[in-house]
């Protein structure tokens, strides 16, 4: 680790090794990494070795659609235990799952107003800088598609 | 027909006990060693099913009862970690090295939220989404969707238990809600309401399982209930939609866990769902039984709804469910939880339930769901 000169603007970390794929300084290039097995054809959350269906090592590393359909979703009313880093006080948010044209639902908060949220709804990625103390991270969520 | 019975069934009450876990559960352990009528000396192996305990919690309660040497073994299969217990008990027995076990089941929960530590990685934490009622209500919020479920009928679910367990000393809650009061009890997570969940809490519950030829050397085949299945899979690929999963298939079309196991129970006790007289199912949420309703073979997909809308698994019904009043009413101290089913149904079996008995109920199966697709189902018979 450098620990003599710093850019003033930290170079981000992805929320999770893995999770994300593109270059994380340009947010509007950056995608949910996924991995599609070319024996069984599942395509996977995240960058991984082996295929969590098949067991294969035939997986190849894709950036997943930033497209999506609410499958189906919740409210979470009660501020989540632990280091939750959202708004504090607590705001009751939308969580759900989005349907991606890769065959794969994905799991994550959903950027709107909870009362628009309903199956079906067209969503788009929604990659953010969350400044904490020590570093910059790339976060996600999914918010409505625009017009 | 099967060859390992239980002789003693035992149970401390499950709720906020100021007790320490070794406390409740050796309590339990000796409770079941009185209704078997042996001694703690005759007994040649224990399991403690536990998830929230630290190391060799087993052995800690266990030594409360006398010294010994035996192999005494924790096990942790999330919520079905008394499921799993008890089928290493049964496989014990069956493999003629031992043929008087203990299994016990015992936690002390911390309050409110379970700790996501546990189960989530640290990004999902920091998203929040960490809160295992939330995973629950996405299942419920796709069936409301696709089959026309109804927010009266999982109501319907949580009026039910909270009324069985009026009758039930060993619950955390005994107290009868009306359906009005579920239905304007605060949304958790939409659609699931605070009267429609269960609640961590601490608890014990014990079985002593033996041989057949073990039970009629010791005079005690009169009031053993058989074991005619003890199953416990994990979820396949993308099956189960539950705490901790950041994702799933939209393509893989695998039959779920409790689909998976029931089979597996009914096949090895040689039984369907039409021979059961009750049940004792996970109702960590009120819509969490009916999608067991289906699941279990108890109706068709989709059809849940319509099962307790039509009173059949109402205590005077067909095929009752949750005559102890469930998880909504007991609470989930989770390694004791499926033993507290068990013990349950062997009080039903032998006709000792009291207000909650169901009327000549031959046949009793047990079932608990959790975490990473962990699932357990024993089917008794007497
Ligand atoms: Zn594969």
């Amino acid at each position: 680790m450098s620990t003599v000169t710093q850019n003033a603007a930290r170079d981000p970390v992805a929320i999770r090794d893995g999770l994300l794929c593109g270059p994380l300084s340009q947010l509007a290039q950056v995608r949910l990494a996924g991995s599609k097995c070319t024996n069984c054809g599942e395509t996977s959350l995240g960058t991984v070795k082996i295929c969590p269906n098949c067991g294969r090592d035939s997986v190849q590393n894709i950036a997943l659609g930033n497209r999506g359909v609410l499958w189906s979703f919740t409210i979470v009313r009660h501020r989540p235990p632990g280091n939750y880093k959202g708004p504090d006080p607590f705001v009751p948010f939308g969580m759900g799952l989005v349907e991606l044209p890769e065959g794969l639902r994905v799991l994550s908060p959903i950027q709107c107003d909870i009362d628009k949220l309903k199956i079906g709804l067209a969503l788009q990625f929604k990659p953010y800088v969350r400044h904490d103390d020590d570093r910059d991270v790339v976060a996600f969520g999914f918010e409505p598609t625009q017009g | 027909m099967s060859d390992v019975v239980i002789i003693g069934a035992g149970m401390h009450p499950f709720g906020r006990i100021d007790k320490t876990y070794e406390e409740i559960g050796a309590d339990a352990a000796s409770a079941a060693l009185r209704d078997a009528g042996i001694e703690w000396s005759q007994i040649q192996a224990a399991y403690l099913s536990r998830m929230y305990l630290p190391a060799t919690s087993g052995a800690r309660i266990l030594r409360r009862l006398g010294s010994t040497d035996m192999s005494i073994t924790d096990i942790e299969a999330a919520c079905a970690s008394g499921g799993a217990a008890l089928r290493q008990g049964v496989l014990a027995i069956r493999s003629g090295e031992v043929d008087l076990v203990m299994v016990l089941g015992c936690e002390k929960m911390p309050r409110g939220f379970m700790d996501p530590s546990m189960i989530y990685s640290p990004w999902q934490i920091e998203l929040g989404m960490s809160l295992n009622p939330a995973y629950w209500s996405m299942r419920a919020q796709r069936h409301i969707y696709e089959y026309g479920t109804t927010e009266l009928q999982i109501a319907k679910v949580a009026y039910k238990n909270h009324k069985n367990s009026v009758h039930n000393p060993y619950a955390m809650y005994r107290k009868e809600f009306s359906l009005e009061e579920i239905l304007n009890s605060p949304p958790v997570c939409d659609p699931i309401r605070r009267l429609e969940i269960c609640a961590p809490d601490d608890g014990a519950a014990a079985v002593v399982i033996a041989s057949a030829k073990r039970a009629r050397e010791l005079g005690a085949s009169g009031k053993a209930i058989n074991i005619a299945a003890c199953c416990h899979t994990i979820a396949r690929y993308s099956a189960d939609f539950r705490c901790p999963a950041d994702s799933m298939s939209a393509t893989a079309n695998n039959p779920g866990p409790t689909e998976v196991t029931g089979k597996q129970a009914y096949e090895r006790a040689g039984l369907g769902p039409k021979d059961i007289d009750c049940f004792e199912v996970q109702d960590t949420d009120a819509f969490c039984e009916i999608e067991i309703y289906e699941a279990l073979g108890l109706c068709p997909l989709g059809e849940g709804g319509k099962l307790i809308d039509e009173g059949k698994t109402d205590i005077g019904g067909d095929m009752p469910v949750n005559m102890s009043g469930g998880l909504i009413s007991k609470g989930e101290p989770v390694g004791a939880s499926h033993l507290g089913q068990v013990v349950e149904i062997v009080t039903q079996l032998r006709g000792q339930a009291g207000p909650r008995q169901v009327a000549n109920a031959k046949v009793g199966l047990a079932h608990v769901l959790g975490a990473g697709g962990n699932c357990a189902v024993t089917i008794m018979q007497r």
